[in-house]
């Protein structure tokens, strides 16, 4: 019994040995290809900071595996620049081999190498890979899906808008992603935005709004006028919050009128967004809001009147009905 | 034999690498010589030991914030000149007032344009 309990204890011993050697060398190995990677990175990083600088660059000779740190490096320092910067890493990566192996990679069996070429697709900032990237926008995979509305968001193409504003809506993209991914898109996002601020889908109508507010300018206050008399709660209260946003002085009457909207979170957006318009012919409207509407929107009537007239919201809280709102507004504007 | 005068120095802060290199290699291109800070600490004390001629501040550094290395630049009569042009994060521009209120002189949305970034430098150091 005592030799069977010895011979299990060295072999248990024997085995932590050989465990703890494989995990050294293991460790090691890893510890090494970090070390040559910093060092292939080292050696491309000046030909990847030129390329996306737009030096004419006179490339050395480089191995496959080279070629591959180069891609990485500008791909990576991609992500940080705009303008013709975007425009010169796109025209490099065209046609290379590690553009066409991404291309390859979206259209393969792995969930984790289709989510890694959707990603790496936007940081080579070539516009010919939007098709596919559109594709993935639809791929069984979250991941995939994400990295895909990340990445034509990164490319700017008007065409990617329509289909990034769809996933926005149902849900197959996660809501911060996908918005991120408009704002992206920038000014080229505008004219389907406008579109979809018609479309039949209320939901629809609601993110164009919103998103309206963010890219949009001046020329967008009739579109977003008439959607503060839209059927849709929502899609009310998104145009009022874009009227806001974009202190369209053109919109105060439609703000004003949906202060009695019968929806309270519309009447709460319209307050705020007359605190951004700036608007004094509206502050006895607000001042009555503060006093008399739900929580929420009676707040944000209050802090527009003080935003709007200091001095209006002062008298307004010394008098007795004043309220709650009001008394926290002044307070506020006295710190 | 002529003096040629010495190149503006410029002090870059950020926490991400790649934005410092990028940063320092268009203004070294540009003909600015460059100092390079980590964080927000490291760019207060070379801002005081190297007097540089402008400022570039990630918002969003460890340690201290641009937004509190600005307050300490002007603070400090020895660095209170100094421009100081914020980089700030998309997200981040509802801050960019912030920014102004603490004596910055200009800012610049991530991603940028690194010949913007140029074309603002100039700019700023012309102003002064």
């Amino acid at each position: 019994m005592l030799e069977l309990l010895g011979i299990s204890v060295l072999a248990l011993a024997a085995l932590s040995a050989v465990f703890l050697v494989a995990l050294v060398l293991k460790r090691s190995r890893l510890a090494r290809e970090e070390q040559r990677r910093e060092t292939l990175e080292e050696r491309v990083r000046p030909f990847a900071l030129a390329l996306v600088d737009g030096e004419a660059v006179e490339l050395p000779e480089l191995s496959t595996e080279e070629r591959a740190m180069l891609a990485e490096a500008i791909g990576r320092l991609s992500r940080n620049l705009t303008g013709d910067a975007r425009g010169r890493i796109g025209r490099y990566f065209a046609g290379t081999s590690a553009y066409a192996a991404e291309i390859a990679a979206l259209r393969g069996r792995r969930v984790w190498r289709r989510a890694t070429a959707a990603y790496r697709l936007g940081d080579m900032a070539c516009p010919e890979a939007v098709p596919e990237l559109l594709r993935a926008l639809e791929d069984r995979d979250a991941d995939v899906r994400a990295a895909a509305a990340r990445s034509l968001g990164r490319l700017g193409r008007p065409e990617a808008a329509e289909p990034l504003v769809r996933v926005l809506v149902d849900g197959t993209v996660p809501r911060a992603l996908a918005f991120r991914a408009v704002l992206d898109l920038g000014p080229a996002a505008l004219r389907a935005l406008r579109g979809l601020a018609r479309a039949d889908d209320p939901d629809e109508r609601a993110e164009a709004a919103e998103l309206l507010g963010w890219l949009g300018d001046a020329a967008d206050d009739a579109l977003l006028i008439e959607a503060v008399g839209d059927p849709s709660a929502e899609v009310r209260a998104k145009a009022a919050g874009a009227l806001g946003r974009l202190a369209s002085a053109d919109g105060a009457e439609a703000l004003t009128e949906a202060l009695g909207d019968r929806i309270y979170f519309v009447r709460l957006q319209a307050a705020r967004a007359l605190g951004q318009v700036g608007e004094r012919a509206a502050v006895p409207r607000l001042l009555r809001q503060a006093r008399e509407d739900r929580f929420e929107a009676a707040r944000a009537a209050a802090q527009a009147v003080a935003r709007v007239d200091p001095a209006a919201l002062l008298d307004a809280a010394a008098e007795p009905d004043a309220g709650p709102h009001l008394h926290e507004a002044a307070d506020l504007l006295r710190v | 034999m002529s003096e040629l005068s010495p190149s503006p120095l410029v002090l870059v802060a950020d926490d991400d690498p790649d934005i410092l290199d990028l940063v320092r290699y268009r203004l070294e291109r540009s003909g600015y010589e460059v100092a390079t800070a980590r964080d927000g600490l490291e760019a207060v004390r070379l801002a005081g030991e190297l007097a540089p001629s402008l400022a570039v501040l990630d918002v969003m550094m460890p340690s201290l914030n641009g937004f509190e290395v600005t307050r300490r630049l002007r603070e400090d009569p020895a660095t209170r000149e100094i421009p100081v042009i914020l980089l700030t994060a998309r997200a981040q521009e509802s801050d960019v007032q912030e920014g102004f209120d603490a004596g910055a002189d200009d800012y610049i949305r991530k991603p940028f344009s690194p010949r913007e970034l140029s074309a603002r430098v100039q700019a700023v150091l012309g102003r002064r």
